[in-house]
């Protein structure tokens, strides 16, 4: 059983130099998406991802798409299939992604069709952790955001 | 391209913070925007700058997604993620909040005013889309409820001359309403974009409407009478929209907004990519099979998400923009002679 | 699946339509076990899940049960509770149980049906029939399928009404030292009641008349007094009542109305009006056809074989019997006609007592959830003039229930109401107070119970549903 999630990261990986020239950077010397998705804890556990095994890194793939445009394909276990929590799982690898990222960018989140995970339950998921409308909101939440911030900070020892 | 969009200036509004919206008052002399810091401002003139003349603190606990004047210019509404929708009623040069409407089940979206003046509407997350009325002692009250969506509702706009109102959903479809008999009906269901509508707005003589989704296009409806046999997207009305136009390929991500100038007909666009654009139609093409092609656009408008394009209502050509990085830019569109 | 429940409740759910098995799952935080193993899930080929410990154990994992109950006392959606309802209540169930008495030795039960007036209309509307000649034909349809006694729930709200009265004037004497005491807000829909209790909570309810609404009225007489009489115990009579209004299955189960001892409900099961008539449809009966039936007239307000009414709106009549009462009662006026003035829709009426110039009472009816919007804002900001205020979710009150028939496809939607409104005024109203049958039980049965108890079975309570705060719960 294997829940797999694409990170499209597209055409949009720049940010303002100190000469405020846009300065493109090549994505794979800057950033490991495995260090920032492992860490993340899983709301329900006390347990991070990657030691409940949804995510190990292993599963973090990186490809560069085109020069500017970069996808990233994280393999993904819930621990149970219908997991009504994906959302908020979503929520803070998009938090957590914005937060650690070193610089601007763009992020789609795509959950791809398992054959055991239902069609209909799943393509909701995708809509709304790429509603940023919706992201703004729920951390402005505070109960929600008060398991996010848990969930995204990096562990202490 | 001989038209294009030249910077006029570019304001830090919202600093550390996303600036939402942007809207300019009837007489187009203020400039109103909001954000994520919860924060309204008003934006005047001096000389050739545009200088913030007040800040609207206190009004929301959350961000304020949207913010519309009354046709008057006496008013201001703001619609916030608290639920709430604040009434500001503008004294000498400064705004006092009159009242606080409450109802919603969570993040108001948006809110706007009928061209009378004395109808509000405002559409939340929790799916619905209330009509408020104002009386002769400024108290409002709840004239209409519609379920008419099955998700999240992003935008309400009137139609500039008559009692019609139209709403853009997270559900894809865009609704139509009118006052029948003693209660607010959903006249028309719009079908056609295939992600989440953003938002939408009408043309000068209302004939028209443009809306702009999640899945990078920008679509233009018509208004056909019933028994034209035009109306595809029919459902139980007497009069029936039919897109006749849909700008695709011209946007890299989601377009959040459309703002079509009343003044000259031009259409301009938000987008996720950060770009701004300009669109004119060639008023040689039929009215039924409309052609618009991109006249003008600035692919790196801002360095983040463009939420928001608003044209000045008297100054032909004057063109705001807000970004997701606090940022409102002022454009001037300029046309060949 | 589309909501049958009242837009007020469709309002209060914030989710999307969310059938409890895939979405309403109570997440539970674990607290971290130094050195506890984590266990894995699997699903098996039959679709069945699995707990994988990591001694390689396996053990099979129980499909978890959402009783409506957890969905009343959960803020987080109200449409879960729809497809537990379809299950528990609904006119299969209904056939089960007289199926079970035909076939069975065991388990036998008497089986009792009250009706409403509303849906005697809707039925009348549907068949071209008059509202008794509905509910004579429709007492013998059901006896037809082995239901025992049908009565109507006509009856039990005369006792509605008096309760009602009395509590006015119970609040009215001591509104100066409680300003919660009025205005009194109607508690018999239950789409309000939901709606008052998840969303405005403790500053709402207490305005709430705790009368009991006909349906559970007629819960107290027919699991008490009936079951009394007949030395039956609560548990060995099966209580169906046929309503305009799915959310009428949602009050039947709060747990107000169970009785702990007995271990059942006042109301085991509400069936709506078209339920009644796909059930006439499932055996190919037609209502017009069947052979009329005397009537039962042990719970039921009737003048030979002809129904007999409340006056007032067909929502049960509560403004207009409490407002002519209390006008004689407090001021001693006779109001023989009340006059409704429309305000803002037609769904918003007022009716006032005036005497020489000075407003004496000022009662309304909103029905609609507009029209409750604007009454609960006015309530908060201390703005409503009113002494009583008559509430129904629906717009046109109980006779456009969503429970009842739907108009045929080439009939229109507001004539077909307008008949069923014609059907339910047609019925000759009874004075509440002239009641005979009632005032006996008055005196016969609920005296000798004493106050208290008595209390017991003609008002309930309500109870404010706490907004979720647990993040993991709430959707965004």
């Amino acid at each position: 059983l294997r829940l797999t999630i694409h990170y499209y990261i597209s055409s949009l990986l720049y940010f303002s130099s100190p000469s405020s020239e846009m300065v493109k950077f090549p994505l794979k010397t800057c950033f490991l998406p495995s260090d920032v998705i492992r860490s993340i804890r899983d709301p329900e556990k006390p347990n991070t991802l990657e030691e409940l095994e949804v995510v190990t890194e292993k599963c973090v793939e990186l490809q560069e798409l085109s020069e500017d445009e970069c996808l990233i394909i994280i393999r993904f276990s819930p621990t149970v299939p219908h997991c009504s929590l994906a959302t908020l799982i979503g929520l803070c690898i998009q938090v957590k992604l914005q937060r650690c990222l070193p610089f601007k960018h763009k992020v789609s989140v795509c959950f791809i069709f398992c054959p055991l995970i239902h069609h209909l339950f799943l393509s909701p998921v995708n809509k709304q952790i790429n509603d940023k409308e919706r992201i703004a909101a729920a951390m402005e939440n505070p109960n929600l955001r008060e398991i996010v911030e848990q969930c995204v900070a990096e562990p202490d020892d | 391209m001989k038209e294009a969009l030249a910077e006029v200036q570019r304001i830090s509004a919202h600093p550390d913070s996303r600036c939402w919206f942007v809207s300019w008052s009837p007489n187009g002399a203020l400039l109103a925007s909001c954000g994520g810091d919860k924060a309204i401002r008003i934006w005047g003139r001096e000389g050739d700058l545009w200088v913030c003349k007040t800040v609207l603190q206190d009004g929301h606990q959350r961000t304020v997604r949207k913010v519309a004047w009354s046709p008057c210019g006496n008013y201001l509404a703001s619609a916030s993620f608290d639920a709430t929708t604040c009434i500001w009623k503008k004294k000498n040069d400064d705004f006092e909040s009159l009242t606080v409407l409450e109802g919603h089940e969570n993040e108001v979206k948006c809110v706007a005013w009928a061209p009378s003046g004395n109808l509000l509407a405002t559409c939340s997350r929790d799916k619905s889309v209330w009509v408020w009325e104002v009386d002769e002692d400024e108290e409002y009250e709840c004239v209409t409820v519609l379920n008419s969506h099955t998700q999240d509702v992003k935008h309400v706009a009137w139609h500039p001359t008559k009692e019609l109102l139209a709403s853009a959903s997270y559900d894809n479809n865009i609704c139509i309403y009118k006052e029948d008999d003693d209660d607010w009906e959903c006249q028309a269901t719009l079908q056609g974009h295939t992600s989440t509508v953003w938002s939408l707005c009408f043309d000068a003589a209302g004939e028209r409407m443009a809306s702009c989704s999640d899945d990078r296009t920008v679509k233009i409806w018509k208004e056909y009478p019933s028994d034209s046999g035009q109306g595809v997207f029919l459902v139980d009305s007497d009069l029936s929209w039919k897109c006749v136009c849909t700008l695709s390929g011209y946007h890299g991500r989601t377009v959040y907004d459309v703002a079509w100038c009343q003044l000259t007909g031009a259409l301009a666009t938000a987008s996720g990519d950060d770009a701004v654009r300009v669109f004119k139609e060639d008023v040689t093409a039929s009215p039924d099979e409309p052609v618009f092609s991109l006249v003008a656009q600035v692919t790196r408008a801002h360095n983040q998400d463009v939420n928001c394009v608003s044209w000045n209502p008297k100054e032909a050509g004057l063109l705001a923009s807000c970004s997701d990085n606090g940022e409102i830019a002022i454009w001037r569109f300029k046309e060949e002679d | 699946m589309a909501s049958h429940f009242s837009g007020v409740l469709q309002l209060t759910d914030l989710d999307d339509f969310i059938t409890p098995s895939q979405e309403c799952v109570k997440p539970v935080k674990v607290v971290k076990k130094q050195g506890k193993s984590v266990a894995k899930i699997q699903i098996e080929d039959d679709g069945s899940y699995v707990q994988v410990n990591q001694d390689g154990g396996k053990q099979k994992l129980e499909r978890a049960k959402i009783t409506l109950n957890d969905c009343l006392a959960c803020s987080g959606c109200i449409t879960s509770a729809e497809s537990v309802l379809i299950t528990q209540q609904s006119h299969e169930e209904l056939l089960k149980v007289l199926q079970n008495n035909k076939t069975k030795e065991t388990e036998q039960k008497v089986v009792v049906v009250s009706v409403s007036p509303q849906s005697r209309a809707s039925l009348a509307a549907h068949y071209k029939l008059s509202s008794s000649e509905a509910g004579r034909r429709l007492t013998s349809f059901l006896k037809g399928l082995g239901v025992h006694h049908v009565f109507d729930t006509s009856f039990s709200r005369t006792f509605s009404l008096l309760e009602s009265q009395r509590e006015f004037l119970e609040r009215f004497s001591r509104k100066e030292q409680d300003s919660k005491a009025l205005p009194m807000l109607t508690s018999a829909c239950p789409g309000w009641i939901c709606y008052a209790e998840k969303t405005h909570g403790e500053y709402i309810l207490p305005y709430i008349s705790t009368t009991r609404s006909p349906q559970q009225m007629m819960g107290s007489l027919v699991k008490g007094y009936f079951a009394e009489q007949q030395g039956l115990s609560p548990q060995q009579i099966y209580h169906v009542a046929v309503m305009p209004c799915f959310d009428k299955k949602l009050e039947a189960s709060r747990s107000d109305f169970y009785l702990e001892e007995a271990e059942t409900r006042e109301v085991d099961c509400v069936i709506t009006s078209g339920e009644v008539q796909k059930m006439m449809e499932e055996q190919n009966v037609c209502l017009s056809d069947v052979e009329p039936a005397a009537l039962d007239t042990m719970f039921s307000s009737v003048c030979e074989d002809e129904f007999l009414s409340h006056s007032g709106s067909g929502s049960g009549g509560y403004l207009h019997h409490v407002f002519t009462n209390a006008a004689k009662q407090l001021f001693g006026e006779e109001v023989k006609e009340l006059t409704y003035k429309t305000l803002r829709n037609k769904d918003f009426q007022e009716v006032r007592l005036e005497k020489d110039g000075a407003v004496l009472l000022c009662f309304a009816s909103t029905y609609g959830f507009r029209n409750i919007q604007n009454l609960v804002q006015k309530l908060k900001r201390g703005k409503s003039p009113y002494h009583f205020v008559e509430v129904m979710a629906c717009p046109s009150g109980c006779l456009n229930g969503g429970g009842q028939i739907k108009p045929s496809s080439n009939q229109n939607q507001k004539d077909f109401l307008h008949q069923v409104e014609e059907l339910y005024k047609a019925e000759r109203p009874l004075l509440p107070e002239n009641d005979t049958k009632v005032a006996e039980l008055y005196k016969t049965w609920l005296h000798t119970l004493g106050e208290e108890r008595a209390k017991e079975l003609l008002h309930t309570k309500y109870h404010t549903v706490e907004k979720m705060t647990n993040g993991l719960t709430i959707k965004w």
